[in-house]
């Protein structure tokens, strides 16, 4: 018996240490601060599979403000995972990693053919791709197609006619924007979405240039058109929070919300029902052409040393082809950074990705922007707090002015010579 | 009897060796990096005091103060509500009113609650459109009264320092029971003997010999405040908002080491200096504290 039972010990034991080595074998270890893409990846690997590779994909998804130390901490302690989401390029986090070389460049291991030079951009220094670009966000105004059509409004063409628009609303009893104002974030992106329409892309290329500054009256008046947009809010909104945002927009509570393409996700699924539209941020007059900000998200970077390479390779390869594309956006309904891929038949996406391709702000001051590399950034440090203050009417729209100016020019070069 | 010195040694060993890891060596290693620039990965950058003069006089010095300040207040509001509250409910509890014990699990059950939960929660509690609280304003006829408690930034701190309080009394409140239970009985017996009323007895019997243990409590408020993050944290974020005006040292530290929004360049060393600095304010002021009270009782 007792023999029997030894016997019964080794062959469980080493089946499960079997079992174990084979499944680290294959296993792709993906860190992310996109909990939304955990089914894009249960079907990568379903798809790999299919083709032969028997790839397990361990996909770890972060809280997106914990994310870059925690990515940081284990690539420097020897614990990171395989492939990690990078954030794009300009921006001091990734730039830190690729200069400390823990990501292994992609040039001659994965064919770029369907990507264009501007997106690779986003992912290259020093002449090399340190990653695989996956997602094209575009942010500008979602509206409810029903509450427009019920008090037949249209989609305003000047910054006048969304003023007007949002007038009707208000008076007839219905909310014009719900705004996340607890999430700072949000705030800078509505800035930031605005700006690339009211001041336009010229005005932003000077002041990167350093031939206007925050001082300038175009970016004075732009504060001042946001705090005067707030009493079409709803009331205690500095108090709400982007999941309130997507509940009321999905349940018809708002008209309207600034937000990312990336929301359609969840409204549809909060209400299959909800009809969405959007539209860029009107400039000033009809004579502008208006913008979007338009960034590539980030890319998918691979490990250097990664425990797995080989297999996390036959993974990027994947994802560099038009198939991703399609597995991406039919689930995240995103915009995939590869060409080629069959997006869903949806009219807001079609119309979107053509916005993206045909009204891109050449230049911008958010994320991609070189005045969030250093800090304080033009991101958290100076509109983060500075919209919520302004909105909270502890700071005029000319302070806020003052406050980007001081802050950039700390650190900013071409601005350093205007105060 | 003869102290036999290695075989205290080896007491003292295991509590010795997990105290240097665990506290000792980070805390060394956090002031040694004060004093790099330092993202988290590559190489550190020597930069001397450069972090400290940034935090105290430079680019961050309004951040660090306004932080800072915010802890003393938080400090101050918490030792004397929780403090006192937690007396006058341990008091009401001490008289052994029919279904006390019923009260004291009451009031200690928010301490149960993970942080993270009691975020979430009061995160709803105190939502603007479909809080509980602006809900309960309203039907009651007060509607004028409804807030977004956390999204005002006169009302967003104090709200959270309210929470702290509903978080934390019944410990407050254990603490003071305890204390009042083990005052002798036959002083109060004697008190009341020689004539004295019920608030004679508390004025010069219960609150003298309660005192000391108000004082540990304070103590360790004082401590407590200046680590506090994680209530800001569930109900703010890292942005600690609306613009910083719920900001403490802990999310001040947060948001500079290990980065807060996008892009924006982290900075290990500067948290690690902000750290440092609430170090050196607790510490002192900690040990002074301990003086005084232990020279008063002398």
């Amino acid at each position: 018996m007792k023999k029997f039972l030894s016997i019964l010990l080794v062959f469980v034991f080493s089946s499960l240490f079997l079992t174990i080595s084979s499944g680290t074998e294959n296993k792709v270890e993906i860190w992310s601060w996109r909990s939304q893409d955990a089914e894009v990846w249960a079907r990568v690997e379903k798809e790999l599979n299919k083709r032969g590779i028997p790839v397990k994909i361990d996909f770890r998804p972060f809280v997106a403000t914990e994310y870059d130390a925690k990515v940081m901490l284990a690539l420097q302690g020897g614990t990171g995972p395989d492939i990690f989401y990078a954030r794009r390029l300009p921006g001091g986090r990734t730039q830190a990693i690729i200069d400390a070389g823990f990501i292994e460049p992609l040039d001659g291991k994965i064919k770029f053919t369907y990507f264009t030079s501007t997106t690779l951009k986003s992912i290259r220094s020093g002449g090399k791709t340190y990653g695989v670009p996956f997602a094209l966000q575009v942010v500008g105004i979602f509206y409810n197609k029903d509450i427009y059509d019920k008090f037949g409004l249209k989609e305003p063409q000047t910054w006048d006619e969304l003023i007007n628009n949002c007038e009707i609303l208000k008076k007839n009893g219905i909310t014009p924007f719900f705004i996340p104002g607890k999430e700072a974030w949000t705030l800078v992106m509505q800035h930031a979405m605005c700006g690339v329409s009211i001041l336009g892309p010229e005005w932003i290329r000077d002041l990167i240039n350093g031939r206007t500054n925050f001082l300038d009256p175009k970016f004075v008046d732009l504060n001042r058109r946001l705090n005067d947009l707030k009493k079409y809010y709803q009331d205690g909104f500095l108090g709400n929070a982007v999941t309130d945002q997507d509940a009321a927009f999905a349940f018809g509570q708002a008209a309207m919300v600034f937000s990312g393409i990336w929301g359609l996700q969840t409204w549809r699924q909060l209400n299959p029902k909800v009809n969405v539209g959007y539209f860029m941020v009107p400039p000033l007059t009809k004579d502008n052409k208006p913008y979007a900000y338009v960034y590539m998200d980030g890319a998918f970077a691979l490990v250097k040393g990664a425990k797995n390479r080989d297999m996390a390779l036959k993974v990027l390869e994947f994802t560099a082809t038009p198939d991703f594309g399609t597995i991406f956006s039919n689930i995240t309904y995103n915009i995939p950074a590869v060409l080629g891929a069959k997006v869903p038949s949806d009219p807001l996406l079609l119309e979107v990705l053509e916005v993206s391709k045909k009204h891109a702000s050449p230049y911008v001051y958010w994320v991609g922007s070189v005045f969030v590399t250093q800090k304080p950034s033009l991101y958290d440090d100076i509109l983060a707090p500075g919209m919520q203050a302004m909105y909270a009417g502890k700071i005029t729209p000319e302070e806020l002015a003052k406050m980007a100016q001081d802050g950039i020019s700390q650190w900013y070069k071409p601005l350093m010579k205007k105060k | 009897m003869k102290i036999k010195w290695f075989d205290l040694l080896l007491f003292i060993l295991p509590a010795f060796f997990l105290y240097t890891i665990f506290v000792v060596y980070p805390f060394i290693s956090s002031i040694y990096l004060s004093l790099f620039n330092w993202v988290g990965v590559g190489a550190k950058k020597y930069v001397g005091l450069k972090n400290f003069f940034d935090v105290l006089f430079g680019s961050f010095k309004g951040e660090f103060f306004n932080a800072f300040w915010h802890n003393i207040y938080f400090f101050i509001l918490v030792s004397i509500i929780e403090v006192s509250l937690g007396f006058i409910i341990a008091l009401g509890l001490a008289t052994q009113i029919k279904g006390y014990h019923i009260f004291r699990s009451i009031v200690y059950l928010p301490n149960v609650i993970s942080m993270v939960l009691v975020g979430f929660i009061w995160g709803l509690i105190l939502n603007p459109q479909i809080g509980l609280v602006n809900q309960f304003l309203k039907v009651i006829g007060l509607g004028s009264f409804t807030r977004p408690w956390l999204g005002d930034p006169s009302l967003a701190f104090n709200t959270i320092i309210a929470v702290n309080i509903w978080r934390h009394l019944g410990f407050y409140v254990l603490v003071m029971l305890a204390a009042i239970i083990n005052i002798q009985p036959d002083f109060i017996e004697a008190a009341y003997i020689d004539g004295a009323s019920n608030w004679d007895i508390v004025k010069n019997v219960i609150i003298p010999l309660t005192i000391p243990t108000a004082q540990t409590l304070i103590l360790l408020l004082f401590i407590w405040s200046f680590s506090v993050f994680e209530l800001v944290y569930a109900l703010e974020g890292v942005q600690a908002g609306p613009f910083r005006s719920t900001d403490v040292l802990g999310t001040l530290f947060y948001r500079t080491a290990f980065g807060g929004l996008g892009s924006a360049r982290m900075d290990l060393g500067l948290g690690a200096a902000i750290v440092t600095l609430m170090f050196i304010v607790i510490l002192p002021i900690s040990f002074i504290y301990v003086r005084l009270v232990e020279r008063r009782r002398i």
